[in-house]
């Protein structure tokens, strides 16, 4: 993520939000927060709690994010690995984990259309033991005919969705119920998880047996103390390999046009 | 098989709100999440995400390599042993974040001397924007993800029985030498630790023992170098091969990492060392010759030592001489003849001027017209110089090993942005930089060369951008001429590197250098046999050095 792409993320975050930007320019940004963004990042419940308290009028706060190095400017520095972005990143992903929207279509005020049910589903799937990768995958799921899309999102691009169903549009009932979709989805990532082999897996067992028999071989004859069955537990956190499975976001969409 | 765990929340609450039809949240919202995820997501089991989060950290070579082994070779588990001043938290912190950044660590405890605690929670938090807390309150031990403490508070009740109670992801041990002799409750406390990812933080992996060695990894590794009985038997130093020795050295290498700095590509600033003689007034040399010739008399036999001590103390102040002489008159067990010399010296010592190293000194610091760090062995003499360069119009602030951390600050502080003379008596003690000074007077020398090592480390070292200067002051024609002719110049104390003299007098078992070179002067008949004594030394010095830059080169090769 470039300097430039923040400047972007931040602009895009708090326009979603309802923010009022002050100023955005070169490598700055100033917003004005929303009484629900200030309480969700600034961190200060006494603020609010007084404010309710008493009537007065809330007073939610205005920043300024520098995302280039400015002399002149008082602000916070904004960077990939700043703590700020990484809270936005948080909330952003805690507010935002489901969705419904139909598709919205031009010059098709005439007559009645159906639109397609579909389940959408975001994941993450991450392969750990000692060491971790992530994956990210968008699914997609007729829920009339039951065929299965990866890489969703990407297909979603170019449609117009809303969350208001559009005049003249009528939603179709699924033939799959929402749960049994998830099912056929999480199926699917089965036998991705099945496809990425097993190798890393094994690799971290072995690191964890070799580390089990040197410890075995300490304790050899001596009594298996506190410090053994810690130190066996605390390998076992370390070694054992795991597959998580996160759900970053998804929904019902209603869409008009053809996915393929 | 590997079961797959899903996300069992959200598919609740998504089905819920199926069926209640909402409340939905915002697609652009939703599809910021999604692009957040991608660009935090882990591309491979392989390699660090961590120099990519941290923008203005200015990571050196030898530190991304070290961190980058410690995660993909050893598993996260490792003894840092670099030598003094290369940034063993720095790699710490990249190692601890790298973990952070993966979701692999949430739990952290760090235990670290007292005196380093608020710098690591500053360094952490600012350098890498961890957010570690100092403990203070025993409910922390169980609310804080990220928590420093001192060893001396967490291995004791109630903190304890607080600390086991917790499931720790990552556990760093600062000055991890403490934890070199497994009989003691350190050792005891630290192997009872759930310890995952564990890194162990020393710049004297080795003082005294190879044993120590073992303890240490055992700690670590339990296992990985045998139980004692076979370690023993096996690397015994009395009759271990050489194949042994290779064997043992390859183990080692894969649980500790030691950078040095002549293997870093780093470009150390140049040392300048310039021996200043001097030479007492004949006030003073008078009065020298009389502690001297006193040394031979009975009475002062059974105080041989202070004998030598008062000699050093006449090298340094007036004020330094007084105090022990005064103590000495004060000695009820003291015999009426060595009493009576007391208070004859203290009489002489009232109508000595100034001290001729002092004279020295001002003409010194103004020629410099720098910041100076001046290193004395006394407080009296401290206290003396304060007073005496005032009297110049030199501003200076005192710096002691016994001041507390905050003080140590402010003082430094002080120094940075007003003094221009630090004047010290120990080297400041870790974590302490100073590296906006380029010049180090040793006002007197110490008899531990380790202590000019530390000394000289306070400047040189990551960080310091300019040439390095070292005065040593020495009074002709006495002890200390001694020790720097015959012992300090020969191994070149000065010249060497930070961090190799430790090795070699650890290999040596010469850890108590000064009471050995003490020894050489009480027991010695005549100068003759001093040389000799210390020409002994020296060579043996030397030969070590020689043997180690030999093995050096040969593992290079």
């Amino acid at each position: 993520m470039q300097q430039h792409d923040i400047q972007h993320y931040l602009e895009r975050y708090f326009k979603a939000n309802g923010c009022e930007i002050k100023r955005n320019e070169d490598g700055v940004i100033e917003v004005k927060l929303t009484v629900e963004l200030d309480k969700l990042l600034m961190n200060r419940p006494f603020y609010w709690h007084y404010v309710e308290k008493t009537g007065k009028i809330a007073e939610p706060m205005t920043l300024t994010f520098l995302t280039k190095r400015k002399e002149k400017e008082q602000g916070e520095f904004i960077h990939f690995g700043s703590p700020r972005l990484h809270q936005i990143f948080q909330a952003a992903k805690k507010t935002a984990a489901f969705i419904r929207l139909y598709e919205n279509m031009q010059g098709t005020e005439t007559a009645y259309l159906p639109l397609v049910p579909w389940l959408m589903l975001n994941i993450k799937i991450s392969y750990a033991a000692d060491r971790k990768k992530d994956y990210i995958h968008s699914f997609g799921l007729q829920l009339i005919t039951g065929q299965l899309h990866t890489n969703f999102m990407n297909r979603l691009e170019p449609l117009n969705l809303k969350p208001k169903l559009p005049d003249y549009s009528f939603p179709l009932t699924p033939l799959i119920h929402p749960k049994s979709g998830l099912n056929r989805i999480k199926k699917q990532i089965a036998a991705l998880v099945e496809s990425e082999g097993s190798q890393w897996a094994e690799e971290a067992k072995k690191r964890w047996n070799n580390d089990l028999q040197l410890l075995e071989r300490f304790y050899e004859n001596k009594e298996k103390t506190e410090a053994y069955q810690n130190e066996k537990i605390a390998l076992k956190n370390q070694y054992e390999p795991k597959v998580n499975v996160e759900f970053i976001n998804g929904g019902m969409l209603y869409l008009r046009s053809n996915i393929s | 098989m590997i079961t797959i765990h899903f996300d069992e929340m959200w598919e609740q609450n998504f089905l819920k709100r199926v069926s209640n039809e909402g409340p939905w949240d915002s697609w652009e919202i939703a599809k910021l999440a999604l692009e957040a995820e991608r660009q935090l997501a882990i591309p491979s089991f392989n390699g660090l995400q961590a120099p990519n989060h941290l923008p203005n950290l200015a990571i050196l070579p030898h530190q991304l390599e070290t961190a980058k082994k410690v995660v993909e070779e050893m598993n996260g588990k490792a003894i840092l042993a670099d030598e003094v001043g290369l940034g063993k938290t720095i790699e710490a912190g990249l190692i601890l974040k790298e973990y952070m950044i993966r979701g692999l660590v949430k739990k952290v405890l760090i235990l670290v001397p007292a005196s380093l605690v608020l710098q690591w929670v500053a360094e952490l938090n600012e350098k890498f924007y961890i957010p570690a807390i100092a403990q203070k309150k025993a409910y922390m031990w169980e609310q804080c993800d990220v928590i420093v403490s001192s060893l001396d508070t967490a291995k004791r009740n109630p903190h304890k029985a607080l600390i086991f109670k917790q499931d720790w992801d990552f556990i760093i041990i600062d000055e991890a030498h403490k934890l070199k002799n497994r009989k003691t409750k350190n050792y005891e406390f630290v192997q009872q630790l759930k310890k995952r990812f564990c890194l162990l933080l020393t710049a004297t992996p080795i003082q005294n023992k190879l044993e120590e060695v073992f303890n240490l990894v055992s700690l670590l590794k339990p296992g990985y170098l045998g139980n004692i009985e076979e370690f023993h038997k096996q690397f015994n130093p009395k009759n271990r091969t050489e194949e042994d020795e290779k064997k043992l050295k390859l183990l080692i290498q894969q649980v500790m990492i030691r950078n040095r700095r002549v293997d870093t590509d780093l470009d150390w600033p140049t040392r300048h060392v310039e021996n200043i003689t001097i030479s007492f007034s004949n006030e003073e040399q008078n009065l020298y010759e009389k502690i001297v010739s006193a040394k031979k008399n009975e009475w002062l036999s059974q105080h041989e030592l202070s004998a030598l001590t008062l000699q050093r103390e006449m090298c340094s102040s007036r004020e330094a001489l007084f105090l022990t002489l005064k103590k000495l008159a004060e000695k009820e067990t003291a015999n009426k003849t060595s009493k009576q010399f007391a208070l004859e010296l203290i009489e002489d010592l009232q109508n000595l001027p100034e001290h001729a190293k002092a004279k020295k000194l001002v003409e010194l610091i103004k020629q410099i017209n720098s910041k100076v760090i001046v290193f004395t062995e006394y407080r009296a003499t401290q206290l003396y110089l304060q007073w005496y360069l005032q009297q110049h119009g030199i501003s200076s602030v005192p710096f002691r090993g016994g001041f507390k951390r905050s003080k140590k600050d402010w003082m430094t502080q002080l120094f940075k942005n007003q003094a221009q003379v630090l004047i010290a008596t120990e080297a400041g003690g870790e974590g302490i930089n100073l590296q906006f000074c380029q010049h180090v007077i040793n006002y007197d020398l110490p008899w531990n060369p380790m202590k000019i090592e530390q000394r000289i480390g306070r400047i040189h070292r990551i960080g310091q951008e300019k040439d390095v200067y070292i005065y040593n002051f020495t009074i002709n024609n006495t002890i200390e001429e001694h020790i720097l002719a015959l012992l300090y110049e020969k191994i070149e104390l000065f010249e060497s590197t930070i961090g190799q003299l430790d090795e070699i007098l650890a290999r040596l078992e010469l850890k108590n250098i000064e009471s050995y070179v003490n020894d050489i002067f009480l027991n010695s008949e005549s100068e003759g046999e001093i040389k000799i004594k210390m020409d002994n030394l020296s060579e043996l010095i030397n030969f070590q050095r020689r043997l180690k830059e030999e093995k050096c080169t040969d593992a290079a090769t």
